[in-house]
């Protein structure tokens, strides 16, 4: 297995069952730190259902996960977080009634001190981490869409598609997460919003040199050009594993695409 | 002299309709006239309808948005206005403190609800627990009355959280179960409960704070008499703007975001780290405090409390106000405490269809305008601040 | 404690734990075919209560007076009427809010049974104070010992089971069942199969209150007596009952409906002296179950994607 020794995070027979349907089969993967994964196979093979049992939303059903050297099996969404995994989700899941800033914010959770006397009796502190976040969150929206940056405190509702992904994206980064979970970020955008968005990855990934990144995808051009590595999965098992060129040209992962030839 | 003019431009729509509004609401509460009382009330949805439609409504709101402090000053000069006209005015002065009390109580709720998605629907429920509380500590305990009203709130909290544990882990129509089931309950147990008065009611004292005895009149000189209802309206005013503020300061802060985040949208926020069982409980047991005290206040002021004012309809009518507000806007509750207890009182004629009325008002609300009278706005952290 | 008297006990609880069932039948319904929460429902059983006695009354005026004929008209025109409601609620009501979220539909129909019942209260002749129901079914009973049957409460029991065998087979053997499982079960795919989403709505919500009127009538006809508070009670408790038999799920329901009516039984049984405190006792230990098994008992159907 590719990188096992070095696996930023590594799942080890990772399975899960939905009653009789086996999701996951003895998954094994694992990814190196600073690499960008991606994660690729038909419908319903298991990717989505993959990251869900890694961030802790469904529980497992046998194997392990390690993450920086921690095991993390059956941690809760919020302990996931706090050992440094951020995710984007398939279908935006922003809430559109709030502010621009307050969806980023929401992402900013460990930095933010929660106490009830910090918020409501020290203000003049408040004041001051709001400025210092403010300045974050503009700075990493500037990264995606710099028009965006003048508009934090819009309604996200009022927004285009494509600027519901780039927020998303900043929710995900904002906190600094050491690993990137990337759902699909191209559904529903036309070829050339796709592009921007992967040029945005690239420029973010350039400035965080040590961001691992895993991206499940439909859309091979994508795969093709960002991605250090691939695995494939079909059934919930995965059938293939290297770089994008090797994958694509693998017969098994044609028939799983395909059907048989 | 043209920034003299601006300035002046700029305030003339929130201190005229400040002014409009206090003159009404005087007018409202002096007139007994139940046509008169029509009149005022049909002339009123009239005004409100054309300053909507005439950009009005905006306009007052940038000058209140603009103009803070001054306009601050301008509705604390209002409410005294209104309050010292009626000094005399026993009937009155116990409704206007009502409103206040109510505001307080509603504030609370909306904070489960606005804020955190908790549905409580037991809110008269609770009430009635800090009513309750204070009649009893106040007959058998010396304790001293603001010390009651804060054990009043507590109880709320405590019996709150009791209930709401169980079931926070599950969908949110549970805890509407639970809390419906409560407020059924609540005046059933009451009701067979002896030690508690029954359904007779219980007697309560009124308040004494540090040897000024609440329930004599104020009587400065020989010829000056002021009812002594503006004892509690001074105090009730100042834990208002309390309650008022910390409300306001939640929801404008990291805090009030959480509560957002877990309302709107639970999976994704439980990703970001945040403890969904934490801010619901939080939201709750606070909400429920301000609601127990609430209540012990307004059992001290009233004097007499009995089963029968704490009904699964009066949880309902509470609702009915924070809805009608606008769902998390603390103004919007305020306007709304005040219409939805003002009027059936002075309408003598519906008072009877109270209820049936306030559900046709809710159900319509949330068929055509569900943001409420009010609607709640975005956050902003720190008013009037730019970001550089 | 002798037999008749327990047998007197089992007798109650059957027919409570039937009335809870019915109630809970369509609250179930309600949230399989549109994941909301209507809680009008207990104050619809209300209004087809009160629609009977409205038609027995009625009826008496035109001088029918064969007990079995009025009973099968009292029931008939309760239950054509709730459906009408039902349906009505359902099309100008709960539709329209579809799109927004579900606390939305949950207070509405809140509400919706406040101007309910309230509206019998206020309009209603004397509607304020509880009225007599006609005693239709017939009074005389058969000794077992100790234990007395009541011909009434077996007939009532009967109807009970009567409906939800009906309801059964509707459900699992009509093609209008299928088409509510499949909207139950996923509403687009349902759409894109040719079925009528909006009938299909207001056909549930048009059966689930004529079952309301249904447990209505047989509450008037077990305890002789109405009031227009009977409804909010009921309506709680049967929504208890399908939370905790697995909202979605039939089956669970009439196990929760029973399951309630057992603990009220056996908390009236322990704390004698205080019948209010059975139905404490009875939520108490429905909150324990909640917090136990969040999902019920058989599960309830979650339709969240992430």
């Amino acid at each position: 297995m590719t990188g096992a020794v070095n696996g930023l995070l590594t799942a080890r027979d990772l399975t899960k069952r939905f009653g009789g349907v086996v999701a996951l089969n003895a998954l094994n993967i694992s990814v190196r730190p600073g690499h960008i994964l991606g994660l690729i196979g038909p419908n319903g093979s298991g990717k989505t259902t993959f990251f869900n049992v890694v961030t802790g939303i469904y529980p497992t059903s046998g194997g392990s996960v390690a993450f920086a050297g921690e095991d993390i099996t059956d941690f809760s969404p919020q302990a996931v977080y706090r050992a440094g995994i951020a995710r984007t989700f398939q279908r935006s899941r922003l809430s559109l009634s709030l502010s621009v800033f307050d969806n980023i914010m929401v992402g900013n959770h460990i930095r933010l001190d929660q106490g009830l006397w910090f918020n409501v009796m020290r203000r003049r502190d408040f004041k001051r981490q709001f400025e210092e976040s403010f300045e974050r969150a503009r700075e990493l929206v500037t990264v995606f869409n710099p028009p965006l940056a003048a508009r934090m405190f819009e309604a996200v509702g009022g927004f285009p598609m494509i600027d519901h992904r780039r927020i998303e994206f900043c929710r995900a980064l904002i906190s600094g997460p050491r690993l990137l979970l990337l759902d699909e970020p191209s559904a529903g955008m036309t070829h050339d919003e796709t592009t921007e968005l992967m040029d945005n990855i690239l420029e973010v990934k350039e400035r965080l040199e040590d961001l691992t990144i895993i991206i499940i995808e439909h859309e091979m051009g994508v795969i093709e050009r960002i991605t250090d590595i691939c695995v494939v999965l079909n059934f919930g098992q995965k059938i293939c594993e290297g770089a994008y060129q090797d994958v694509a040209a693998d017969k098994l992962v044609q028939e799983a695409y395909l059907g048989i030839q | 002299m043209n920034r003299a003019g601006a300035v002046f431009a700029s305030l003339l729509p929130g201190v005229g309709s400040a002014v409009a509004v206090t003159v009404y609401v005087i007018l409202l509460l002096a007139v007994e006239s139940q046509a008169a009382i029509a009149a005022l009330l049909v002339a009123g949805v009239i005004a409100v309808l054309a300053a909507a439609r005439f950009g009005g409504m905006a306009r007052i709101g940038k000058s209140f948005a603009e103009r803070r402090i001054a306009m601050n000053l301008v509705i604390v000069v209002a409410a005294l206005a209104m309050i010292g006209f009626f000094y005399e005015d026993h009937f009155v002065l116990l409704l206007v403190a009502t409103v206040i009390i109510y505001v307080i109580a509603c504030l609370g709720l909306n904070l489960q609800f606005g804020y955190a998605g908790t549905l409580n629907f037991a809110g008269a429920a609770f009430f009635g627990v800090g009513c309750y509380t204070a009649a009893v500590l106040t007959k058998n305990t010396a304790m001293p009355d603001l010390l009651i009203l804060v054990v009043g709130g507590v109880m709320a909290a405590v019996i709150g959280s009791l209930l709401i544990l169980p079931v926070l882990r599950t969908r949110s129509h549970y805890s509407a179960v639970v809390t419906i089931a409560f407020a059924l309950m609540f005046k059933i147990f009451l009701e067979v409960n002896d030690t508690l008065g029954g359904p007779q009611g219980l007697r309560v004292d009124g308040m004494n704070v540090l040897g000024w005895v609440f329930n004599d009149n104020i009587e400065i000189g020989e010829n000056f008499e002021a009812s002594f209802y503006l004892n509690y309206i001074v105090l009730g005013l100042v834990i208002l703007a309390l309650t008022f503020i910390v409300v306001r300061r939640l929801e404008r802060s990291w805090v009030g975001l959480n509560l957002d985040a877990v309302r709107l949208d639970e999976t994704a926020a439980a990703c970001f780290g945040l403890n969904i069982t934490r801010w619901k409980i939080t939201a709750f047991m606070l909400g429920n405090f301000i609601v127990g005290l609430a209540g012990a206040f307004y059992a001290m002021m009233i004097g007499f409390i009995a089963p029968t004012n704490f009904t699964f309809s009066d949880s309902l009518n509470l609702i009915a106000i924070i809805l009608l507000g606008g769902i998390g806007n603390p103004w919007g509750v305020v306007v709304a405490t005040t219409v939805l207890i003002i009027v059936p009182e002075k309408l003598q004629v519906i008072e009877e269809y109270r209820f049936l009325l306030f559900g046709a008002l809710v159900i319509l609300i949330l068929l055509f305008r569900p943001e409420g009278l009010l609607p709640r706005p975005l956050r902003t952290y720190l008013p009037g601040w730019q970001p550089k | 404690m002798d037999v008749g008297v327990f047998g007197q006990y089992v007798m109650n609880g059957l027919m409570l734990g039937m009335m809870y069932a019915l109630v809970a039948v369509g609250f179930t319904l309600f949230f399989g075919v549109m994941d909301i929460i209507n809680f009008s429902h207990g104050d619809v059983v209300t209004v087809g209560a009160f629609t009977g006695l409205a038609t027995y009354l009625g009826l008496s005026r035109l001088g029918i007076t064969w007990a079995p004929a009025q009973v099968v008209i009292v029931l008939v025109v309760a239950m054509l009427c709730m459906a009408a409601l039902g349906a009505l609620i359902a099309k100008y009501l709960v539709l329209p809010l579809k799109a927004a979220p579900a606390l939305n539909t949950l207070l509405l129909t809140l509400m919706l049974g406040t101007v309910l019942h309230e509206a019998i209260r206020l309009f209603y002749s004397r509607g304020a104070n509880p009225l007599r129901f006609p005693s239709l079914l017939p009074t005389n009973a058969y000794s077992f010992g100790n234990f007395t049957l009541r011909v009434d409460i077996a007939m009532v029991l009967a109807a009970g089971l009567v409906a939800i065998v009906g309801i059964h087979l509707v459900i699992n053997r009509t093609k209008l069942g299928l088409a509510i499982r499949a909207v139950a079960q996923d509403e687009e795919t349902a759409k894109t199969m040719g079925i009528n989403f909006t009938l299909i709505v207001l056909v549930t919500f048009a059966i689930s209150s004529g079952l309301a009127a249904f447990a209505g009538i047989l509450y008037g006809l077990y305890y002789s007596e109405i009031d227009f508070a009977m409804g909010i009670l009921l309506g709680v408790i049967g929504f208890s009952a399908a939370i905790v038999g697995g909202l979605g799920n039939i089956y669970g329901s009439i196990i929760g409906g029973f399951l309630f009516a057992a603990l009220e039984t056996v908390g009236a049984v322990a704390i004698p002296f205080a019948s209010a405190y059975k139905d404490v006792f009875a939520f108490g230990v429905v909150i324990l179950i909640m917090a136990w098994r969040p999902t019920g008992l058989i599960r309830e159907k979650i339709s969240e994607r992430v």
